[in-house]
């Protein structure tokens, strides 16, 4: 068995130089500008939805529209601050105000809509292409916070992973209510903080071992 | 709503600083361990420059209080230096993650909250499955196993082979205990193979006899 003092010696001898993280705030403004550019690129890809023009005139559609793009800047800037162990767990409240915003505006979903059946052929339905929409969204962008926040496996997993679900979710339903015409906010909250929620039930069940192969690993060798 | 740090701070300014606050406030005993943990927050930034002299002495400084730390939450001294060691690993695998124009104190407790709580889980985890072994769990179906219990049959066996007629005795010695084939036993004695299945024969019966008897006293 290895005792202190022989792992102080151990630790001390594998030291190497290691860069500082970025201030949080500028690594939150990176991974939204990340967002920024993968909703534009799927802006020039599929086209915003045929009547942007008269859905951005309606006070309901904007307060929502802001609601999550609200949540998704503070649940974005709460996951990094969480991810770091000398601040406050309290900053998992930040998003909290415009969440509420945001789902008060839940109208229509696109839930229901998963295959239409018309005479002569079944087609997929808007759901389908919704969900392309989500995936597309939200894989990229949580593969990203995932490596940017991979340290606070070993903090605080629950909330940090609950923030930065929640920031995947609100990006992806604002990048949805531009692009198609139905409202799909359950089905993203379902699938990006279900997922989460899963992950999180797992990393119970397995203890450490669930998140440990994106985890930091000290770079020595126990003998 | 944030802290803004600058993005890097000359290490220079730092020990300045605490040199600084060091010579003007010695007095009282809070501002002594200001001090502390303003010379572990510089030691922590040397670490992280790569410093390993620094390191060493952070981390030998640390680990008393760490130590206190766990033990509020462990009572199991094993337990107390595990845990201190993961907290140890933790601190070097994360190091980057601390920011020099902070406070070291709470990035510290944070850190050796976590270990120490897992500790306590996995504490939870074994208690609610496993027990500790006991004499009595030692009694299991193989006979190997049962050393107590084989050395007084034994004790008892050796007696009675010992009170068996010479002839008997040799036999038994040789094809039971020493396990020899009747070739091998029938060389060693110059007697025939039939003979020595004779003698086996009523050796073994006596033995029997003899046991059971001792038996029916007990």
């Amino acid at each position: 068995m290895t005792t202190i003092p022989d792992l102080i010696d151990l630790l001390a001898a594998s030291l190497k130089p290691v860069r500082r993280l970025r201030p949080p705030l500028e690594r939150a403004a990176t991974w939204l500008a990340l967002a920024a550019v993968i909703v534009a690129l799927l802006a020039i890809a599929q086209g915003p939805r045929p009547d942007i023009a008269t859905v951005l005139r309606q006070s309901g559609f904007l307060v929502s529209l802001s609601g999550a793009a609200l949540t998704g800047v503070l649940a974005t800037i709460a996951a990094f601050m969480l991810s770091l162990p000398d601040r406050s767990r309290l900053w998992i409240l930040l998003p909290a105000p415009p969440l509420v915003l945001w789902l008060s505006g839940i109208g229509y979903q696109c839930l229901t809509d998963w295959v239409s059946v018309q005479p002569g052929a079944v087609t997929l339905g808007e759901t389908v292409r919704c969900f392309a929409t989500l995936v597309l969204t939200s894989l990229p962008l949580s593969l990203a916070l995932l490596l940017m926040l991979r340290y606070a496996a070993a903090l605080r997993p629950t909330s940090v992973v609950f923030a930065g679900s929640l920031a995947v979710a609100a990006i992806t339903a604002l990048a949805l209510s531009l692009f198609h015409d139905a409202d799909a906010t359950i089905m993203i909250l379902m699938w990006n903080i279900g997922t989460a929620g899963l992950f999180v039930a797992l990393g119970r069940i397995f203890g450490k071992t669930m998140f440990s192969w994106v985890a930091p690993r000290p770079d020595i060798h126990l003998a | 709503m944030t802290s803004g740090p600058p993005k890097r701070v000359p290490l220079l300014t730092l020990v300045k600083a605490a040199q600084g606050t060091g010579d003007v406030s010695r007095e009282t005993g809070e501002d002594a361990s200001n001090d502390r943990a303003l010379n572990w927050s510089i030691l922590m930034a040397h670490t992280q420059a790569g410093d390993a002299g620094a390191y060493r002495r952070l981390l030998t400084e640390i680990v008393p209080y760490l130590r206190s730390l766990a033990a509020r939450r462990l009572r199991d001294p094993a337990d107390i230096e595990d845990s201190v060691q993961d907290i140890l690993l933790t601190i070097h695998a994360i190091r980057y993650t601390y920011d020099p124009t902070r406070p070291f104190g709470p990035w510290l407790v944070t850190i050796a909250q976590r270990r120490i709580i897992d500790r306590l889980r996995r504490r939870g985890r074994l208690h609610s499955r496993e027990e500790p072994l006991t004499a009595e769990h030692e009694t299991l179906p193989a006979e190997q196993t049962n050393i107590v219990d084989e050395m007084s049959d034994r004790h008892e066996l050796h007696e009675a082979v010992e009170n068996l007629p010479a002839g008997q005795r040799e036999v038994i010695r040789l094809l039971k205990l020493k396990e020899m084939t009747l070739k091998e036993a029938a060389e060693a004695t110059g007697m025939s193979i039939t003979s020595l299945k004779v003698t086996t024969h009523r050796a073994l019966n006596s033995l029997r006899k003899m046991l059971s008897r001792g038996n029916d006293d007990q």
